[in-house]
């Protein structure tokens, strides 16, 4: 890692002080660094292939979270080491295959991801016959259920971000308070859903599709793409055919969703733009260029702009440079304090097969309200998934936020414009609206 | 009207990107009965080599993409050299070149990831703008890559039927042996043959990122409807191989715009079933005869 962080440092912010850290080190006492035998933990996570920009920050991240956490001294004196292997497309059986290697090759006592989309129960499975605690950021709706299944089974396995249904039911509710509040009047109540083919973009556009005439939107266009795409052509002519007054994108890929506003720019229709997670890579605004501006997105888990998030976001860019994405990164940096914190209260952490000690870990996992750079985590019981605010809780101090922000000028970071109280600045009509 | 004109620009563009793919994996099957399984890394390759030569060293966009084309040729006749030649007498080539080619395919997409990291990148080489015609805006880039593809195939056509080099290709691709003992330098035209297909995945990995953005993973949609038009087309077969692109070009257009998106590679994959029920070596296959 050869990055090295003092003690002295980590305390003196006084952010930190607030939260894990504070935890921890009260916990270490007089540990002053870490220096006991190593606690092995794990990442398996997509170091190459279509998601590596998002998984090489994920390691990144755990990186990070292992290094500061080391300088408070570790779990109770034990310095953390981490292993890290590839999930490349991330498909359920590749992913398995990762996390047992962590398990039988180093004898990790956690799995600490950022997210695998193609994951189903199997990874949950490998963990609960090691007893090993799990911390991911699938964004599965499929989580919950899991664990709602056996949660004697399941007790180590947390999704450290809410699951991907908030998306939609979250947009209904920003798109209803933007309407209400006279801030933006649509050209018209219908909504155009494009999404990509798999459950994750599907579950969002479902969630959306079914909630839209309750509210008094009509679904105009329900579109999915195979992806990658970069000729948008035929379905642009669809959208100009009948403008909706909304364009709703749940497909994620950065650079798909740059060229659909490099080509919806050449003849935009009068229509707002809201686009799902893409937008957060900084590399949306390279390739879009000036077509980004003016466009809406979320993510259920990034850094907020404030106290917190913008310390975690210069520290993160300062150590691994401007282009970094901080916002994935936090996932597994957010993901290893938690466990860490949760780990040092309990006494230790557990090898595989130490299940008794893990579920000490878990317990703790579950009785904690953590407050990280992307807001709290709290679990919600029965399913050991993060709770969201403002669409699972309306309680900012008790759920992770639903972030929407706009990319107000391509050439500088988005604005968080949703939800109170972490907003700092307000929507503003895209500039193909204003005309 | 527009919706038509919309659809044909499309379909087009799709086309002319998936001609430039396909030529050099055709012709490389033609000529020495190699499937080139890491012609996507190539292409990735190429459009690397084209953004790091105009925004590393600032050379002219021109200047940037001929030394990517020189840079993938040279790699091109690397492959011939250390892959294809040591194993080019032995029993069953085809099956081991094609194994080959697809673990070095990976080997240089693990060099592309680790040598300009995995976040997407803008390709510098495309123009921006565009202009109207009967309602439709029409981009720029997609007329240039529409013609660019067409000057491409004439000066492939040319190279193989009118020059000294092609008839050296046409006869190894018709008879190697024979080819050989009329005075034919097999090992030189095989070089050669991996040097052009090098240089063409460049171009259409510079033409495909323009489109879309660089990332090391890039090449493995267009290999793969590269692929599926060769098969339709009849392997080795290149200028059939141009027609085909063209023709599945617009056809995913027209299924995505009157079907839908989600069943324009279904249909697709459907459409090469029924051709190679219909004509098993493809649409302007031969069981034997001249390839290229």
């Amino acid at each position: 890692m050869g990055h090295r962080i003092h003690r002295r440092g980590m305390l003196k912010g006084s952010a930190w002080l607030a939260g894990a850290a504070a935890v921890l080190s009260g916990a270490n006492a007089a540990r002053a660094e870490a220096s006991g035998e190593p606690v092995p933990i794990g990442q398996a996570a997509p170091l190459t292939d279509f998601a590596a920009a998002d998984g090489v920050e994920f390691r990144n991240g755990l990186i990070m979270a292992c290094d500061e956490i080391n300088a408070l001294g570790g779990i109770l004196g034990r310095p953390l080491e981490p292993h890290f292997e590839d999930t490349k497309q991330m498909g359920d059986a590749t992913n398995v295959q990762a996390v047992q290697r962590l398990i039988d090759r180093y004898g990790v006592h956690a799995v600490i991801n950022g997210y695998n989309t193609g994951s189903g129960s199997a990874v949950q499975d490998a963990i609960a016959d090691a007893g090993i605690i799990y911390m991911h950021n699938d964004t599965s709706s499929g989580h919950g259920v899991l664990i709602g299944s056996d949660p004697e089974r399941y007790f180590g396995s947390f999704q450290t971000d809410p699951s991907e249904t908030w998306y939609g039911s979250g947009l209904l509710k920003f798109l209803s308070s933007l309407t209400d509040g006279g801030t933006f009047a649509p050209a018209n109540r219908k909504l155009a859903i494009i999404l990509s083919a798999g459950t994750y973009s599907s579950n969002i556009a479902n969630v959306v599709r079914e909630g839209a005439a309750e509210l008094g939107w009509e679904v105009s266009l329900y579109e999915t793409v195979n992806v990658p795409i970069s000729e948008w052509g035929p379905t642009l002519s669809k959208l100009r055919q009948d403008p909706p007054g909304v364009i709703v994108v749940t497909h994620y890929f950065p650079a798909d969703l740059a060229q659909f506003m490099v080509q919806f720019m050449t003849n935009p229709t009068p229509s707002l733009i809201y686009m799902q997670y893409g937008p957060s890579v900084k590399s949306f605004r390279d390739i879009a260029g000036p077509a980004a501006a003016g466009v809406v997105f979320s993510t259920v888990i990034g850094a907020l702009q404030d106290e917190i998030g913008l310390d975690f976001e210069a520290r993160y860019k300062a150590r691994f440079g401007d282009d970094a994405g901080h916002n994935s990164g936090v996932q597994s940096y957010n993901a290893a304090w938690i466990w860490a914190a949760a780990a040092a209260l309990a006494g230790g952490s557990g090898a595989p097969g130490e299940e008794e000690q893990n579920r000490k870990v878990a317990e703790r996992i579950r009785a904690m309200i953590h407050r990280g750079p992307n807001g709290t985590t709290r679990f919600m019981p029965g399913e050991q998934a993060a709770a969201s605010y403002p669409g699972g809780t309306d309680d900012p101090s008790l759920g992770m936020p639903h972030q929407f922000l706009q990319i107000q000028d391509h050439t500088a970071e988005p604005v968080l414009i949703a939800p109170w109280p972490y907003a700092k600045a307000g929507f503003i009509t895209p500039p193909w609206i204003r005309g | 009207m527009d919706v038509l004109l919309q659809i044909l620009a499309s379909g087009l563009t799709l086309g002319a990107v998936y001609a430039i793919s396909t030529v050099g994996l055709a012709l490389v099957f033609g000529a020495m009965n190699m499937l080139n399984m890491s012609h996507g890394a190539l292409m990735a390759l190429g459009g690397y080599m084209a953004w790091f030569m105009v925004t590393g060293f600032g050379l002219p966009p021109v200047a940037g993409m001929l030394a990517a084309v020189l840079v993938c040729a040279a790699v091109g006749v690397l492959i011939y050299l250390l892959i294809a030649k040591p194993m080019l007498q032995s029993e069953g080539f085809e099956t081991r070149i094609f194994i080959a080619t697809i673990g070095f395919g990976a080997m240089l997409e693990s060099v592309i990831l680790m040598a300009f990291g995995p976040q997407p990148k803008p390709q510098p080489l495309a123009v921006q703008g565009g202009f109207s015609l009967a309602g439709v805006h029409l981009p720029i880039q997609n007329l240039l890559i529409l013609v660019l593809s067409m000057l491409l195939m004439a000066a492939l056509a040319l190279l193989l039927q009118k020059s000294r080099i092609g008839r050296a290709i046409r006869a190894t691709a018709q008879n190697r042996d024979a080819a050989r003992l009329m005075g034919v330098r097999i090992g030189v035209v095989y070089a050669l043959v991996l040097g052009i297909s090098g240089g063409l995945a460049a171009i259409s990995g510079i033409t495909v990122s323009s489109l879309s953005s660089l990332l090391p993973n890039m090449g493995g949609d267009p290999m793969l409807k590269a692929f599926i038009i060769c098969v339709v087309a009849g392997l080795g077969r290149v200028p059939g191989s141009v027609i085909a692109a063209l023709f599945i070009g617009l056809f995913e257009a027209v299924v995505q715009y009157t079907i839908g998106v989600r069943f324009s590679f279904a249909l697709l994959l459907l459409l090469v079933i029924v051709v190679l029920i219909w004509k098993p070596q493809g649409v302007f296959g031969r069981q034997q005869g001249v390839r290229l």
